[in-house]
């Protein structure tokens, strides 16, 4: 066996793809697998795989390749699984030794991954001063004439859909203080992290929970020094640099010094919550730490009890359960009760609710056609209720779904639920 | 459904148990005579009337029961017992087989089985193919075998239990039969409206889907059997017939079942709305079930989607106006009793008029019973479908020679 | 009876994507591995090439195909059979009706919805949320299995005591029939004339025809709930309870049993609150009309009171009634916690034979030196007798073996069977002819010669053949929910 090159998985406890009894339960609920219907793009498929791989039974070529790689992530087969298996231990360590024997034939190689993905994302300053010019364009509607000359098919293709995936951004906000004070009664103080992607695109929505935090009686702190969550770097299975990360933003939050520490992004708090399991090292304790305090803005909301707002928002909206609430979190029922105070909002049930709309991190970039197909999947329930607006708690879904909306030209309102409350809160209505 | 027996016997054997049934069955096999299974012989009439001689085969000597472990809410009985001295047996542990069949002191079980059909409560309790849990029989070679047991619920090996109920004994004679049975409901009532026409009649049965109660059956009564009930009354002028439905189940159910149907019904603003109970719900219900067994030159029965009901009552009552029905309307299934068919020309009513206006529906028409000759297996059951060609093909693998009551459903 | 069957060709191979293009047919060996059985894991056999057809024309074109090639073939659905269903003995072409997925009617005047055999059992219910109707059989893997594999075995599910199972909600069936014609059985229309091909087809197992599209029958919800959980120091006084219940003339929606060492599990788990004393508990729930309910809910707690219970917990809202009902449900991921591996029986005996047969287990738990635990369907008398093991231990593993075979052989001499709803598949081959002597599996093999002359569907399936002897076990299987 010492000539044979080293097989990924070797990390992975066996015990955690014994644990999997071959039922086939989390089948349906497998984005991919209900696309394709092929068993190999399921949980179950892909620890089947997995394991063959580990046992020198299958040989890791393109198509188990192409099957791991299609896996989105989104742990839906952990919510469904009766046996408890532990999806995410297993398909993430896989990949990131996936990717470090493929050496430089690894997708994480290439300069989109290289200069964009991992160069870009972590840091919201230079997201924020790359896309000043995409936002005069925007203004200029030069970016409707790029589109319609074709002029966007001369980017290459992942690059093209990121500029396609931009939302019309907001006039700029100026970042969040280092503390904002409670109204009323202090009831908490809480730390927000304020993420990369979403501070970029999305500082009104940090604003926005800010206000609703303080509304609710919590002393908000905005540690200055945190960054990127490291999320984007880990499920694409590069796990030093994520690490990284994970270990500057323990460095950034004083735990002695909140109560808890509130994210409003699915997928960073999801990644937040798992530091403590990542990476086993003398700093493990510290990140557990960590972890053990991040709270979801809904959770903490709707454990602490949420102080009604007041203001109408005549309104008849969805709730799409973003997969790293929904699933890696468990976290379903709190944001419908928060949005349920909302005087005069209606909240339609939305079909496949809990079925990934293909943003999944940079999914979306890395596999176009299933994104493009789950997208389009969710569009089609969305409209099938009726509802005007879509809420949902996670940038990269919030992304996805306002693209899809806009590109078949429908008029479609994609908030954050902390958007709505605070609109509520201050008595205005939808722009 | 005629009494006199139609069938060309040369004699009539009655076997006391299973082996002397087995050798009968044997004898006819070496000596190609063909059997025809006789249980209360009230339906002797039903299918195309064979036309070979042959050996009556009574099952009045097996009609025991076998074991009734009434917790277990199961029967095992011998296929001769009359439904009547089953329904006392049940009565007994106060459970019941929610079958409803004409001449139950006559009809047997085993015949029930063999003929499947449906009876009002179908609706709400199933039919016989839903209660049927185990069964043996003895096959074209003289060979007994069985499928299914004695417990409710069980997938082991083919389900014989289906395929043998509603063979009209072309497959196999039945020999025992394992049955699941249900408690009797401490009460059952009627609630009956008058409808003006077929439209008014379809709008009822349609909110009848969604309504606040749960039917056991849901009748359309329509033509001249229905205008002078000795229960119902008169119908009155320009009543086109009447819908009965049927509840049970506890007292306190029933009761405000009656209730609820009244408001739904004078919501709908539906005339002559009122409850039956007690003996003349009974003697209403007796009516009900009796209906396809009342002599009459020509009785039918189709069965399509339930809101086709109306559509095909009219294209019965309009070939013969003095036509009488009992639509089990709620399940789509219809009995109409002819009195006059015109130039007695029953193929040409059944395969030119009715029987395409079914089909049309997606559903099916069958002759009952007639008095007006020897129709076709063509009149009778209609054409040959690819369905039955494979039904033909699985009665060739149980009855190779074509001996178990040949011609009657199968164009032997 | 086919003696010798084709390998599959590159002629074949070529043909197949002629037909349903290449995304629709996958060769490669590591695309075909995950095929290589379903829920059952004991015996595994790759199948030499996989297809997604999308029409039951393609679907016929496949089986003429196979028929040219003399090339056994096998249907697929979900593969959550727990019985080796979708093993695809002797390799050949593995049909899988996954991407046949659409619900092609709905029809609520006429109370039923056509289907094709890939909808998955909860899109169904799902599809159906709201409109006051539901499709009835709710086996307990409804979230992933498919209508198609519950045509094919007549599955059950924790609701078939009020509800019946598959069979009873089936009205129609079209089918591909093993010579490549596509025929229809019965319909949108109530009764059927003629022999019932459509209650023959239900829970054959694949082994008749393929079946590509169902019309089921759909049932009106019911207006309200009653649930209760009852805690009761002996199994005796819970099967008394049982016994009675149903002898008081009430038909529960659901009845089921769960004993002391599943009771420690969920304990350890989720903090229930149980007594970790208590022998049993028992989980019913009546449905219906509210007006009748209240006083089947105040019968049933008086009921088992009178039989010892120890307590009675009575569910007060829809957040309560998802409570109780949730240690049912865990029930068997919990199990889990109590040893790495366990499998499962799925015995039927009457239900007055309960008392008598958990009794037995408990003896032959002790025979064989194996710790067995009970969550089941007791208003049916549908057991499933969890036996917990260590697969590394080779020794102990045997012992598995020997005691669920010994279960099921006392579910027979109580007069049962020994599958209620999942199946012969190839896992209970042998089991056949225990419960069937020589001519009924005459019989059952000449319904399949009517169907199936050609003997390439679904080879080595639910019926013990000359020649083709069952599988011998050598190891037990390992299974999730039931």
């Amino acid at each position: 066996m010492s000539t044979t090159s080293p097989l990924p998985g070797s990390s992975i406890d066996y015990q955690l793809l014994l644990d999997c009894v071959h039922c086939g339960l989390c089948t349906a609920a497998c984005p991919t697998y209900v696309e394709t219907g092929d068993e190999n793009d399921s949980p179950r498929g892909r620890i089947y795989l997995m394991r063959g791989v580990i046992d020198g039974r299958l040989p890791l070529d393109d198509h188990v390749r192409g099957h791991l790689d299609l896996c989105l992530d989104c742990r839906a087969c952990e919510t469904a699984c009766p046996s408890g298996v532990q999806y995410g231990k297993l398909i993430e360590p896989f990949r990131i030794e996936m990717e470090q024997l493929a050496g430089s034939k690894a997708k994480s190689d290439d300069w989109f991954h290289r200069y964009i993905l991992f160069g870009m994302f972590p840091y919201p300053e230079m997201m924020r001063k790359a896309l000043i010019p995409a936002r005069i364009a925007q203004v200029l509607k030069l970016d409707r004439l790029v589109e319609r000359l074709g002029l966007l098919r001369l980017l290459p293709t992942p690059l093209r859909r990121l500029v396609q995936m931009l939302p019309p951004l907001k006039a700029a906000e100026p970042p969040l203080p280092a503390v904002l004070p409670a109204k009323g009664k202090q009831r908490a103080r809480v730390a927000l992290f304020t993420g990369c992607v979403s501070d970029a695109l999305f500082r009104h929505t940090n604003w926005a929970t800010a206000r609703v935090l303080q509304e609710n009686g919590c002393e908000v702190v905005v540690p200055q020094s945190q960054g990127c969550c490291g999320a984007i770097h880990f499920h694409a299975g590069s796990s030093q640099p994520a690490r990284e990360l994970a270990d500057a933003n323990v460095a950034a939050f004083d735990l002695d010094e909140c109560d808890a520490v509130i994210v409003n992004v699915a997928g960073c708090g999801a990644m937040l919550k798992d530091y403590g399991h990542h990476w086993d090292d003398a700093d493990r304790s510290r990140r557990s730490d960590f972890a053990a305090k991040v709270r979801d803005v809904h959770e903490f909301l709707d454990e602490l009890g949420l102080i009604p707002p007041t203001g109408r928002l005549d309104l008849t909206a969805t709730y799409h359960d973003a997969c790293h609430l929904a699933h890696a979190q468990q976290i379903t029922q709190q944001p419908r009760n928060l949005l349920g105070q909302i005087p005069g909002l209606t909240l339609k049930p939305l079909p496949e609710t809990d079925l990934c709309c293909g943003a999944a991190g940079t999914y979306n970039l890395t596999q176009p056609e299933m994104s493009e197909r789950l997208s389009r999947r969710k569009l089609d329930n969305i409209l099938s209720t009726g509802a005007g607006v879509v809420v949902t708690a996670n940038a990269g879904c919030l992304l996805q779904i306002a693209q899809q909306a806009r590109r078949g030209g429908h008029r479609l309102d994609v908030l954050h639920p902390m958007d709505l409350l605070d609109l509520s809160y201050r008595g205005l209505s939808l722009p | 459904m005629t009494t006199t027996n139609p069938l060309p016997l040369t004699e009539t054997l009655a076997p006391g148990d299973i082996d002397a049934l087995v050798d009968v069955v044997r004898d006819c096999c070496a000596s190609q005579t063909p059997l025809y299974p006789i249980g209360g012989a009230t339906a002797l009439d039903y299918g195309r009337t064979p036309q070979q001689p042959g050996i009556g085969l009574s099952l009045s000597g097996l009609n025991r029961v076998v074991d009734y472990p009434a917790s277990d809410m199961t029967i095992t009985v011998e296929p001769g017992i009359t439904m009547g001295q089953l329904r006392e047996t049940l009565a007994g542990e106060r459970q019941e087989l929610p079958i409803d069949v004409p001449q139950s002191d006559a009809a047997t079980i085993g015949g029930v089985v063999a003929t499947a059909l449906a009876g009002p409560r179908c609706y709400g309790l199933g039919t016989i193919r839903d209660y049927v849990i185990g069964i043996s029989a003895v096959d074209g070679r003289g060979t007994p075998f069985k499928g299914g047991g004695r417990v409710v619920k069980n997938v082991a090996g083919y389900d014989f239990c289906k395929l043998l109920t509603g063979s009209l004994g072309s497959l196999g004679v039945i020999v025992q039969l394992t049955l699941r049975l249900r408690p009797i409901p401490e009460k059952s009532a009627l609630v009956v409206c008058d409808v003006s026409d077929s439209e008014m009649a379809e709008r009822i049965l349609a909110a009848l889907v969604n309504s606040g109660t749960t039917p056991v059956a849901i009748e359309l009564l329509a033509g001249p059997a229905w205008q002078n009930d000795p229960v119902l009354g008169d119908l009155p002028g320009g009543a086109a017939g009447r819908i009965a439905v049927g509840v049970s189940g506890t007292a306190t159910e029933v009761d405000w079942m009656i209730e609820q149907l009244q408001r739904e019904w004078n919501q709908q603003h539906v005339t002559g709305v009122r409850a039956i109970s007690d003996a003349p719900a009974d003697e209403l219900w007796s009516r009900i079930v009796e209906f396809p067994a009342a002599d009459a030159p020509l009785v039918i029965q189709s069965s399509v989607r339930p809101s086709d009901v109306t559509g095909l009552v009219e294209e019965c009552r309009g070939a013969d106006e003095a036509c009488s029905v009992v639509s089990h309307a709620g399940s789509g299934i219809i009995l109409a009793r002819f009195a006059e068919v015109p130039n007695d020309d029953v193929a040409r009513l059944i395969n030119n008029t009715l029987r395409p206006a079914a089909v049309t529906a997606d559903g099916s028409l069958v002759v009952l019973s007639t008095n007006l000759g020897n129709q076709t297996h063509q009149t009778i059951w209609g054409g040959r479908t690819d369905a039955t060609v494979v039904m033909e093909s699985v009665r060739r693998q149980f009855d190779p020679q074509r001996l178990l009551n040949p011609g009657r459903f199968f164009r032997d | 009876m086919v003696t010798t069957a084709s390998p599959v060709t590159a002629e074949l191979t070529a043909a197949l994507r002629d037909v349903l293009g290449d995304a629709a047919v996958l060769t490669a060996e590591s695309d075909r591995a995950v095929y290589e059985c379903d829920g059952f894991v004991i015996d595994k056999n790759r199948p030499d090439v996989v297809v997604f057809p999308r029409s039951s024309e393609q679907v016929a074109a496949i089986v003429r195909l196979c028929n040219e090639h003399n090339v056994v073939y096998v249907p697929r659905g979900a593969g959550t059979s727990l019985a080796g269903g979708c093993l695809p003995v002797g390799g050949g072409v593995m049909v899988v009706l996954t991407r046949m997925k659409d619900i092609l009617e709905i029809n609520l005047r006429d109370r039923y919805a056509v289907v094709e055999p890939g909808v998955v059992n909860v899109w169904l219910t799902k599809a159906l949320a709201g409109s006051g109707y539901h499709y009835a059989p709710d086996p307990s893997s409804q979230g992933a299995c498919t209508l198609g594999g519950n045509v094919a075995t007549n599955s059950g599910g924790p609701h078939t005591l009020k509800y019946g199972v598959t069979v009873n909600h089936v009205l129609g069936v079209e089918a591909v029939m093993p010579d490549g014609s596509i025929v229809e059985f019965g319909g949108p229309s109530q009764q059927q004339f003629g022999l019932d091909l459509v209650g023959a087809l239900v829970g054959s197992e694949g082994t008749l025809a393929i079946v590509t599209k169902a019309w089921v029958r759909l049932t009106r919800d019911p207006e309200g709930y009653r649930t209760m959980l009852g805690v009761f120091d002996s199994i005796d006084d819970t099967t008394n309870t049982i016994s009675e219940i149903i002898a008081a003339g009430i038909i529960p929606a659901a009845l089921e049993m769960m004993d002391q060492g599943i009771i420690g599990a969920l304990e350890e788990a989720f903090h229930f609150g149980f007594p970790l004393d208590a022998e049993a508990v028992l989980l019913i729930e009546v449905d219906g009309l509210e007006a009748g309910l209240d006083e089947q809910r105040d019968q049933i707690v008086e009921l088992c009171k009178k039989n010892g219970a120890r307590e009675v917990r009575q569910a007060a809202d829809a957040k309560e009634r998802q409570l109780l009902w949730k240690c049912r449900k865990q029930a068997f991921g919990a199990v889990g916690r109590l040893s790495p591996s366990y499998c499962t029986q799925d015995g039927v005996v009457p239900r007055t034979k309960l008392p008598h047969m958990l009794r037995r287990i408990k003896e032959i738990g002790i025979k064989h030196d194996v710790r067995i635990v009970n969550v089941f369907h007791a208003g049916d008398g549908n057991l499933h007798p969890i036996v917990l093991f260590d697969e590394r231990d080779a020794e102990q593993t045997k012992r598995v073996l020997l005691a669920s075979h010994e279960i099921l052989d006392e579910c027979l001499a109580c007069g049962g069977s020994v599958t209620g709803e999942h199946g012969i598949g190839v896992e209970k081959i042998d089991f056949m002819k225990k419960m069937f002597n020589e001519d009924d599996l005459a019989a059952m093999a000449r319904l399949r010669e009517a169907f199936n002359p050609q003997g390439l569907l679904s080879v080595g399936k639910m019926l013990p053949t000359s020649g083709a002897c069952g599988l011998e076990q050598k190891h037990p299987g390992r299974r999730a929910a039931l």
